[in-house]
């Protein structure tokens, strides 16, 4: 019978070997999506916008509903001096998009090996999420100084449990890069598993006779609808990481109004 | 001058105004349906993953006062419910920019 785990697919297999001061750097096939995704987005938009004209053809207008579509998101949430921002969140948008719409081909062109999405590792989405801490807190204190912390001190608190407030404060700042991390992580794991769970049913069904395998229409019929559903849930995590980045950005313009 | 059988009157003026009432009715109900309230898993996870994240920041919080000061176990309890209360927050912030 055919390997029907549902987790298999989260595995990571280097496919080049390279350490760095007993360091493990391997090129693995979560590098090769995200080099895929990088690569792919590039050079379609390089393609799409290399003859750009007044009037844009099919590929350019693709192009720039995407660019409407984001600096709309950003405009809506932080305002428009949040567009300074827009490189920012449009790279993550994309790079985001890209991996979870990749991670959806269940393909790999090296043998042997299967389709990945790399946003289904913690490690990855928590690194984006700190990413945009960083860029957060780093510009909010660059723009407003020591007045970046107000965003700390809620008004009209009375001062006797003011240090109460400020520690919980703290805390769910220091929660919301986990937050985010978490967010996309789950959803993408969670989906995916779901997808092998009831496309293994249709392997152990197909394999237990004829009327198993009149049986196995049923969980394919929940594969195609779930299959449908996940490239819903890709887009909308992306979506969801990006307004999320762009409301978070939004405190280091303007700290204080909560 | 004769007309063809089926085109006696002329157009009814108020035929017009009824196919736009109708064009944005089904606009303002695809409307509506867009801004509806997101299904109970992605508010469920949501929410969740709010709370979720203020305690595990506040257990963060928590070791790392542990690690350097040397208050163990207290860091850590005090961390815990300061994530709780943190966690709660959260979702008190979340729910309020969900009914905006």
């Amino acid at each position: 019978m055919a390997d029907t785990n549902p987790i298999k697919q989260f595995e990571i297999h280097p496919i080049a070997e390279l350490s760095v001061g007993g360091l493990n750097l391997s090129f693995t096939n979560s590098s090769y999506f995200m080099v895929a995704a990088v690569a792919l987005t590039v050079g379609l938009l390089a393609l799409a916008t290399s003859r750009a004209t007044l009037v844009p053809g099919r590929a350019q207008s693709v192009a720039e509903l995407l660019y409407e579509f984001v600096a709309g998101m950003i405009r809506s949430t932080a305002g428009n001096d949040g567009l300074r921002f827009f490189p920012f969140v449009f790279t993550l948008f994309i790079f985001i998009l890209m991996g979870n719409m990749l991670g959806m081909l269940p393909y790999f062109p090296v043998p042997g090996l299967h389709g990945f999405t790399f946003t289904s590792h913690i490690i990855v989405t928590f690194a984006l999420a700190l990413a945009v801490m960083t860029v957060l807190v780093g510009f909010g204190i660059f723009k407003n100084g020591l007045k970046f912390f107000k965003i700390f001190v809620p008004s009209g608190v009375p001062i006797a449990i003011l240090p109460f407030v400020i520690v919980i404060e703290i805390i769910s700042f220091i929660s919301r890069p986990v937050t985010l991390g978490v967010r996309l992580f789950a959803n993408m794991l969670a989906g995916h598993i779901l997808l092998k769970v009831f496309a293994g049913f249709i392997i152990m069904l197909g394999s237990v006779g004829a009327l198993g395998a009149v049986g196995a229409i049923a969980p394919l019929i929940m594969v195609v609808a779930l299959t449908a559903l996940e490239f819903l849930v890709a887009f909308l995590q992306a979506y969801v990481f990006a307004v999320l980045t762009c409301i978070y950005l939004s405190d280091a313009l303007h700290p204080g109004h909560h | 001058m004769s007309y063809p059988s089926d085109h006696t009157s002329p157009p009814d003026p108020d035929d017009f105004e009824h196919r736009l009432a109708r064009k944005l009715e089904a606009r303002e109900a695809q409307r509506a349906k867009d801004n509806a309230a997101p299904s109970g898993w992605a508010l469920g996870l949501r929410y969740g993953s709010e709370f979720f994240g203020g305690v595990i920041a506040g257990v963060f919080v928590g070791l790392l006062a542990d690690h350097f000061f040397g208050w163990s176990p207290i860091g850590l309890l005090i961390g815990v419910v300061l994530g709780f209360a943190a966690g709660s927050l959260n979702i008190v912030r979340a729910v309020k920019s969900m009914q905006n």
